[in-house]
């Protein structure tokens, strides 16, 4: 298993966040989360890269155990095995396209110039590499970003919304870039949305609720 | 039917700008506080400065009375012969005309107190039925004239004591000094004891009148007088009056017809350049308060910046929002100029209690002037302290202008500042360049002050252009590398923001190196210029200049201290007060041996070079004052001179030439100083009295000997004068000056620590505004797998590239303002040269200290945004 969650339960003072909430994700497969806003999810996938604390369960990422890594650990575990994307998108505005989507190889020492340009072709945005951020439209941003997520062949790819702020022909698009590029590289992939375009292409659908998560 | 609304600043000011207040009471309160300290500084030494000059002129219009016109000599003894009175008094248009002997010597409280010290004291002779109806505040006061009602014979008693000799009237400063009974003044190196009858109500440092008869009689003046008050007839035209009086066949070409308002002016030039230089050094804290009030702003405005958006998306203009900022800057600057007001005067009445009127500068000593407060001069110091906050809050006013709503709202990309003209900042800096090589107005470097002040806005224009080309060259070498590539390209891409950020300790550094090398420069070469006039081993003064005519070693007494046994050779000076310039204070005459050979002339630290004397000339060796005051030329004759000495020249002998040999540094004296070889002043005087000698002493003789055996060589000669006399050795004497010296400037080191304080704290601003901006950006590097550590050293790895950049052009920028300042603000305020001189170490420790605390600083400010807060940034949408 890629991921796997035991019991995991959080609050935040003596407001409980979630309880209970169990998961196992295998290689290649997408689970997408969906739940009423404020329920956790995006705290949940924190918790999922460790970069959120947690009160009570087990993260397991790859076999290893979160709970018992240090910041620095957990850090340059997400670094090897984790990819992000952002409903934001968050790319760096100083930085063109090329290098936003060089920076995890760059994190893990790796100069690869090839792979970089290969991932931007994957995504559709092979002429671009030049380009700053400011001069890309919202669905390009969000293409650039998978791109990212991905160009380290991460093992597990979360996603917290990533078509939220999209039209629904580039949502339909960013979407079929995202699935197929996980698919490719075998990439586990966790989406949290609120879209039920997204939730059609999912292997699971789960719902998050106060006591965990639940088959929608 | 368009209807126009009332404007929104306002209610936004109470509501909106008082919130940000509320929530960080400490940033605004530092804002504020510079603004204060800066008003507080500069108007505390303006008060300072006012009131003591207010004082001094109080004092010398009651001493210089209600005259039309005064009479002086400029002749080198400075008197006039009392058959002058005589020819005025004949004139159709006087009606009046009131003599004056006024005379500077020391004074003795009492001759039962062997440790008195020497007390400087003007005596003034006056003509007890002329001065009441001209100069009423040197009319003689009888201490008992209250009881003189009840006592007729009495009375007329003390009202002849006006006329009695060795009597004095003293003024309450020379009371205080030297009691009310009996005084002891000095001639020559003995002490004479005078009766104290009365006062006089004349104010300013201690003074005493005495009929001038009797002072004529006391001090052996006989005939003598040293100024004529004139009271014209009414009705008589004052300038043809003058111009009649000055074509009399009788009129000697040395003497001087003033109006009494030229002693206010030239007490006003004596001390203006001194003035203004210390009121500009007092405004450098304003000014890098400005850069605070521009950190705190920029900080302020990034962090609304989505707050400002939706108020621009409600319609909130951009001209709007500009204005809402500068109303922020404005109150604070109105209500820290208020503080800095009641600070200032607070400060300047202490000072004035505590220091009395001088600020170290020596040209208010003597006084304890009350507090001169004056409401203009207090709206232009607050006017300043609130234009330098509006100043300080332009750019961030323009950010907050520029702003694109619905990008920020998005919190796409950072704050642009709206692009400037690429040529401003070299514009700026060549501007800057010319106005430095003007000449001085009205006496004082305005040129220089401004061009320093284009020079550094100019320079810090020129702040993005340097970081360019300096990242620009470095980028495509950090490609491979995370830390180092995400540092650089940020900079690269907001260059602009990069130079504001770094502006403040441009500005502080470049004014702090400015004044270190500026003060090395001076004392270094204060240091070589006392190596060169203290050549001998000891040092004994009888006076200064102004009272060496009473004060003085007559030949006999230098005759017998030169075969003392330990004496090698004894060099004699004499220094007396000249009067070349009605409008200028008096230039100093020095009579001494200037027998030189080709490497110069012993004791005179000469600059550039000088030429032999030609045959019947006389040579003398002028300071750099009296090139830039009297228009001195090495290698031309001096004229002013001659005319000094054209009433002294026996009958039918012709007139001297005096020959500009050479001109040399004088540290001492900022007015002129001429040095005279005392054979030729010999052939121009009968005068043979000298102040201060130079002692070289054999090898095995100890200092302390000589100094005994002069004492009681004194008091053998004179009768007990032997406390007379000011030893100094060469060392003390430079040790004592370099002290002063080092005191005089203390006040410029704590400038520089506040200027870098603020310039830091600047940084720490500015830092804290771009890491706020940078939230998402370091919570999407947690993401991808940052550690802490690393986006730290991210942080302060920028911090300490910028700082780098701006310590090194604030270095240069720094240099650049110190030769201004050693070369062009010095000799045009105070008319002396001097090298420049780089304490390197000293620059380097600086420019370093800065780096590291920028680099501190930046890394503080990035503690916030490494943490957990960052990592959920990546969430917010606004």
């Amino acid at each position: 298993m890629t991921l796997k969650i035991r019991t995991l339960g959080k609050h935040y003072g003596s407001t409980p966040v979630f309880a209970n909430v169990s998961l196992e994700v295998a290689p290649g497969e997408f689970v997408a989360i969906v739940g009423e806003s404020g329920v956790g999810k995006s705290t949940l996938l924190n918790c999922m890269a460790g970069l959120d604390h947690w009160d009570q369960g087990t993260v397991l990422l790859e076999g290893v155990d979160l709970g018992t890594q240090s910041e620095d650990q957990r850090a340059l575990l997400r670094r090897e095995k984790v990819g992000f994307v952002f409903q934001a998108f968050h790319v760096l505005p100083h930085l063109d396209v090329l290098q936003n989507v060089a920076l995890p190889l760059l994190l893990l020492g790796q100069h690869n110039t090839e792979r970089v340009q290969a991932m931007l072709e994957a995504v559709g945005l092979g002429a671009l590499g030049a380009r700053l951020p400011q001069q890309l439209s919202g669905g390009q941003l969000q293409r650039v970003a998978i791109a990212r997520a991905l160009v380290h062949q991460p093992r597990l790819l979360l996603a917290d919304e990533p078509t939220g702020n999209l039209d629904p022909g580039t949502a339909a698009l960013v979407l079929q870039a995202l699935v197929q590029q996980c698919r490719s590289h075998q990439a586990a992939l966790v989406l949290v949305t609120h879209s039920v375009a997204a939730t059609e292409r999912a292997d699971r659908v789960l719902h998050l609720g106060s006591n965990g998560l639940r088959p929608a | 039917m368009h209807q126009r609304l009332p404007s929104p600043l306002w209610p936004l000011l109470k509501s909106f700008s008082w919130q940000e207040l509320r929530h960080h009471p400490w940033r605004s309160a530092a804002a504020l506080v510079a603004v204060m300290l800066g008003v507080a500084l500069a108007f505390s030494v303006h008060l300072i400065n006012a009131s003591a000059l207010d004082e001094f002129a109080q004092a010398l219009r009651s001493v210089g009375g209600q005259a039309d016109l005064e009479l002086h000599s400029r002749a080198a003894h400075g008197t006039l012969d009392e058959r002058v009175l005589g020819q005025l008094r004949q004139h159709p248009d006087v009606e009046r005309a009131s003599p004056l002997l006024e005379l500077s010597t020391y004074a003795l409280p009492d001759a039962a107190d062997p440790g008195a010290k020497r007390v400087p004291l003007r005596v003034l002779g006056v003509d007890a039925l002329q001065v009441a109806a001209l100069a009423p505040d040197l009319m003689p006061l009888p201490d008992a004239a209250g009881g003189d009602e009840r006592d007729g014979g009495g009375g007329q008693d003390l009202r002849l004591a006006l006329f009695a000799p060795d009597t004095v009237f003293l003024n309450a400063a020379a009371r205080q000094a030297l009691g009310t009974r009996r005084v002891q003044l000095q001639q020559g190196l003995q002490l004479r004891a005078a009766a104290v009858a009365g006062s006089v109500r004349a104010s300013g440092s201690p003074l005493a009148v005495m009929d001038i008869a009797a002072a004529q009689d006391f001090f052996g003046k006989g005939g003598q007088l040293t100024r004529v008050d004139i009271r014209l007839r009414p009705g008589a035209d004052r300038a043809a009056a003058l111009r009649s009086l000055q074509s009399d066949p009788l009129w000697q070409p040395n003497w001087s017809l003033s109006q009494p308002g030229d002693a206010n002016a030239r007490l006003g030039n004596l001390s203006r350049a001194y003035r203004v230089n210390l009121t500009v050094l007092a405004l450098i804290a304003l000014f890098t308060g400005g850069f605070l009030v521009f950190s705190v702003l920029a900080l302020s405005v990034t962090r609304r910046a989505q707050q400002l958006a939706l108020l621009g998306v409600l319609g909130l203009t951009g001209r709007q929002r500009l204005r809402l900022v500068l109303l922020e800057a404005g109150a604070l600057g109105l209500v820290g100029s208020a503080l800095g007001l009641a600070l200032g005067t607070a400060l300047a009445a202490l000072a004035l209690r505590l220091l009395g009127g001088d600020l170290g500068g020596g040209y208010f000593s003597g006084v304890a002037p009350p507090l001169q407060w004056s409401a203009a001069a207090a709206l232009v110091f607050a006017a300043l302290g609130v234009a330098t906050a509006l100043v300080g809050a332009w750019w961030p006013a323009r950010l907050a202008e520029a702003l694109p709503p619905a990008q920020t709202l998005k919190g796409l990309g950072a704050l642009q500042p709206p692009q400037h003209s690429a040529w401003a900042g070299p514009a700026l800096l060549l501007a800057g360049a010319l106005l430095a090589l003007a000449p001085p107005l009205w006496g004082m470097p305005l040129g220089a002050y401004l061009g320093v002040a284009l020079v550094l806005v100019g320079g810090i224009a020129c702040l993005p252009w340097l970081v360019g080309q300096v990242l620009d060259r470095l980028a495509p070498r950090l490609q491979q590398r995370l830390l180092p590539l995400l540092a650089v390209e940020r900079a690269r891409r907001v260059r602009h923001s990069a130079a504001v950020a770094v502006s403040g300790v441009v500005a502080a550094l470049s004014l702090a190196v400015a004044l270190t090398v500026m003060v090395s420069s001076f004392r270094t070469s204060v240091s070589r210029w006392l190596d060169t006039v203290l050549p001998a081993t000891l040092y004994v003064r009888s006076a200064g200049a102004e009272a060496s005519a009473l004060a003085y070693f007559d030949p006999a007494f230098v005759q017998a201290a030169s075969q003392l046994p330990g004496v090698l050779r004894v060099s004699a000076q004499r220094s007396l007060p000249l009067n070349l310039d009605p409008a200028r204070p008096a230039v100093a005459l020095l009579v001494r041996s200037l027998q030189g050979d080709a490497t110069g002339v012993p004791g005179l630290p000469l600059v550039g070079q000088t030429l032999p004397v030609p045959a019947g000339h006389m040579g003398i060796y002028v300071s750099e004052a009296m090139v830039d005051l009297y228009g001195a030329r090495v290698g031309a004759d001096f004229a002013p001179l001659q005319q000094a000495f054209a009433g002294s020249l026996q009958p039918g002998a012709p007139a001297p030439v005096f020959f500009v040999a050479g001109i040399w540094r004088d540290y001492a004296r900022q007015f002129g100083t001429i040095a005279m070889d005392s054979a030729d002043y010999a052939q121009l005087s009968s005068d043979r009295r000298v102040n201060d000698l130079a002692f070289w002493l054999q090898p095995e003789a100890r200092t302390e000997d000589v100094e005994q055996a002069l004492r009681t060589l004194a008091d053998q000669q004179t009768g007990g004068a032997g406390q007379l006399l000011e030893f100094g050795s060469a060392t003390q004497i430079r040790a004592t000056t370099l002290k002063i010296f080092d005191r005089s400037f203390a006040v410029t080191y704590w400038l520089q620590a506040v200027a870098v304080g603020i310039g830091l704290f600047g940084i720490a601003a500015s830092f804290s505004a771009q890491v706020l901006a940078r939230r998402k950006e370091f919570g999407l590097l947690a993401h991808l797998g940052l550690t802490r550590r690393q986006i730290l050293r991210l942080v302060a790895a920028e911090g300490a590239a910028w700082t780098s950049l701006g310590a090194l052009a604030g270095v240069a920028l720094g240099l650049a303002v110190a030769v201004v300042l050693v070369h062009v603000v010095n000799p045009q305020s105070f008319h002396w040269s001097m090298e420049l001189s780089l304490p390197w170490l000293r620059l380097l420790a600086l420019a370093g200290a800065v780096v590291v605390a920028g680099t501190l600083t930046a890394r503080l400010a990035g503690q916030a945004a490494a943490g957990q807060d960052a990592v959920m940034a990546v969430k917010e949408d606004w």
